[in-house]
């Protein structure tokens, strides 16, 4: 097997007296979709967190490409290829979409000048086809603010895209989006990750979401990986369809 | 009151109005950015106008051009917003966002009492005066009243150039873009690589310059003097309030109305000067809790 992109060593942490995470080990490779799931309260929400380098656990260790980024403050890791999209997408809500994706750009590229204006961000037509991947390449001068849930979500993901990164992370990307909707949406996220050669990680509940669309599955059970394998393999397993699928 | 009288109290506030606008727009500017209300912004105002007095009248003493006054109230303005502004924001500001808001409201109080003792140290309790900006435009006749053209052209101007400069600056340029995603959510605005700490940072000193650009424009008008940053810190927040607090067009007017309210009580009822702006913003905040233009859980700038 190649190396992983991101490997996690013995993480832990605890809130007070809850263990969110007790020796966590975990490896993410190239262009896999890996789901988190498990019941509420595992932990799934707070891994993404120490990953992204918004909490910093007491123990462990996590790498990316055998680099430690523990303790590297969540917009450097984002420059070394981490990026994540929100459980509620947080769009700039008073600029349109195709600016909300040239300011992503403009950060990526570390444009200098503070005075120049959006609209003359050199990256617009790679931002374009950027927006064309995800389908939303029609609403690049809607107003963000006035998207549908759906769509906000695709483009969500769309600027996490436009920082290049080599792993996204996703904290249940179709929440709140009309269940006639869901699959659609992820359909198209998961074309997307897959042309840009982008590896995934997603926390989910639907499991008909995870055996559709993930290629790995990793069960959250306490702040423990109760365990890891191919969604048909998981899903079967009758601890898992005990304690997490329900039944 | 004569129809004449009026028109004058009408200039005055207007010319007032101006001053106060870009004070109140930095404090503004801050509070819906940092979400913290500093009331050390008298401060920045106070020292603008101490900086540009000193400034200009060493031009004048050496014998320069009096146009050269003009260049040198901005830069009295620009080197007091970026060196105590910046040095407010590195060394103070930056400890206590996270902090209790009554918290910040004392610190920066404190800070705006230090800074109050350090300018009279520093420039002593004797009025300063410099008046080369406002002989060098003359004066301007309107409807048979002579006004200074300084008062009456300049500082409206300024402040409408002011007004519209910060809205194209937030709208359409780079910095502004990421000042306002910090501003709607600053994690996710972190999550593509902003750095939320320069962008605060940056925001800051605009607002500092904004006041002590106020204070520097107003040298011309006023003596400057011990207890003016006080003045207008107090009717600063006045105009922030009444507009609703981040609101950066509503500024602008609440100004206007505040300016020339408190220039008519002046002539009419001179012993309310004094409560005018109060009894506006009460009056407002009464009929709208949230200011003439803020809404519950709106955008902040």
């Amino acid at each position: 097997m190649t190396a992983p992109l991101l490997s996690a060593r013995g993480i832990q942490i605890r809130f007070g007296g809850v263990i969110a995470a007790d020796g966590i080990d975990l490896d993410i490779f190239d262009r896999e979709n890996l789901a988190i799931i498990g019941p509420n309260g595992a932990g799934k929400t707070t891994f993404l967190n120490i990953t992204t380098g918004y909490l910093k656990p007491q123990g462990g260790s996590v790498t990316l490409n055998g680099r430690e980024i523990l303790g590297t403050p969540p917009r450097r890791i984002t420059r070394m290829g981490v990026a994540r999209a929100f459980q509620i997408p947080q769009l700039f809500t008073e600029h349109t979409v195709l600016e909300n994706m040239l300011l992503s750009a403009a950060v990526r590229e570390r444009i200098w000048n503070p005075l120049r204006p959006l609209s003359r961000i050199r990256q617009r037509a790679e931002m374009l086809d950027l927006l064309d991947l995800v389908g939303c390449a029609d609403i690049a001068d809607r107003l963000a603010s006035e998207l549908p849930e759906g769509q906000r979500k695709l483009v969500d993901i769309a600027i996490a895209l436009a920082q290049r990164p080599k792993l996204l992370l996703m904290d249940e990307p179709t929440s709140g989006v009309a269940t006639a909707d869901k699959f659609g949406i992820m359909e198209i996220l998961i074309k997307a990750l897959r042309e840009a050669q982008v590896a995934s990680v997603f926390v989910e509940h639907d499991m008909e979401m995870v055996s559709r669309y993930a290629s790995r599955v990793a069960v959250w059970s306490q702040g423990k990986i109760q365990m890891t394998g191919t969604p048909d393999v998981v899903m079967k397993d009758p601890d898992v369809i005990r304690t997490v699928i329900g039944g | 009151m004569t129809t004449t009288l009026a028109l004058i109290a009408l200039l005055d506030g207007i010319s007032y109005a101006s001053l106060l606008f870009l004070v109140a727009v930095g404090l503004t500017l801050i509070f819906g950015v940092l979400g913290v209300l500093n009331v050390a912004h008298g401060s920045l105002y106070a020292i603008g106008a101490y900086m540009a007095a000193t400034l200009g009248g060493w031009l004048t003493a050496q014998g320069y051009n009096p146009w050269l006054t003009f260049p040198a109230l901005m830069a009295a303005a620009i080197l007091t917003g970026v060196v105590v502004g910046g040095l407010m924001e590195r060394f103070l500001l930056r400890q206590i966002y996270e902090k209790d808001p009554t918290l910040q409201l004392l610190i920066t109080f404190a800070v705006f009492m230090v800074l109050e003792n350090v300018q009279r140290m520093v420039w002593g309790v004797q009025p300063y005066f410099m008046s080369e900006p406002l002989r060098a435009l003359g004066n301007i006749e309107l409807l048979g009243i002579r006004y200074t053209a300084y008062q009456i052209v300049f500082l409206p101007v300024m402040a409408i150039l002011t007004m519209v400069g910060l809205r194209y600056f937030l709208r359409h340029t780079l910095a502004g873009a990421k000042i306002v995603a910090v501003t709607e959510d600053r994690e996710a605005a972190t999550s593509i690589g902003i750095d939320a700490r320069k962008v605060y940072f940056v925001t800051f000193v605009i607002g500092a310059c904004l006041a002590a650009m106020g204070g520097a424009l107003a040298t011309p008008t006023t003596s400057v003097l011990p207890g003016m940053g006080a003045n207008m810190i107090v009717l600063s927040f006045a105009v922030a309030a009444t507009a609703g607090l981040g609101n950066i067009e509503g500024a602008l007017l609440a100004a206007l109305l505040i300016g020339v309210a408190r220039s008519f009580a002046v002539y009419i009822m001179p012993e309310t000067e004094v409560l005018m702006p109060y009894l506006i913003m009460v009056l407002i905040l009464l009929w709208r809790p949230m200011g003439l233009f803020g809404a519950v859980q709106a955008r902040k700038i």
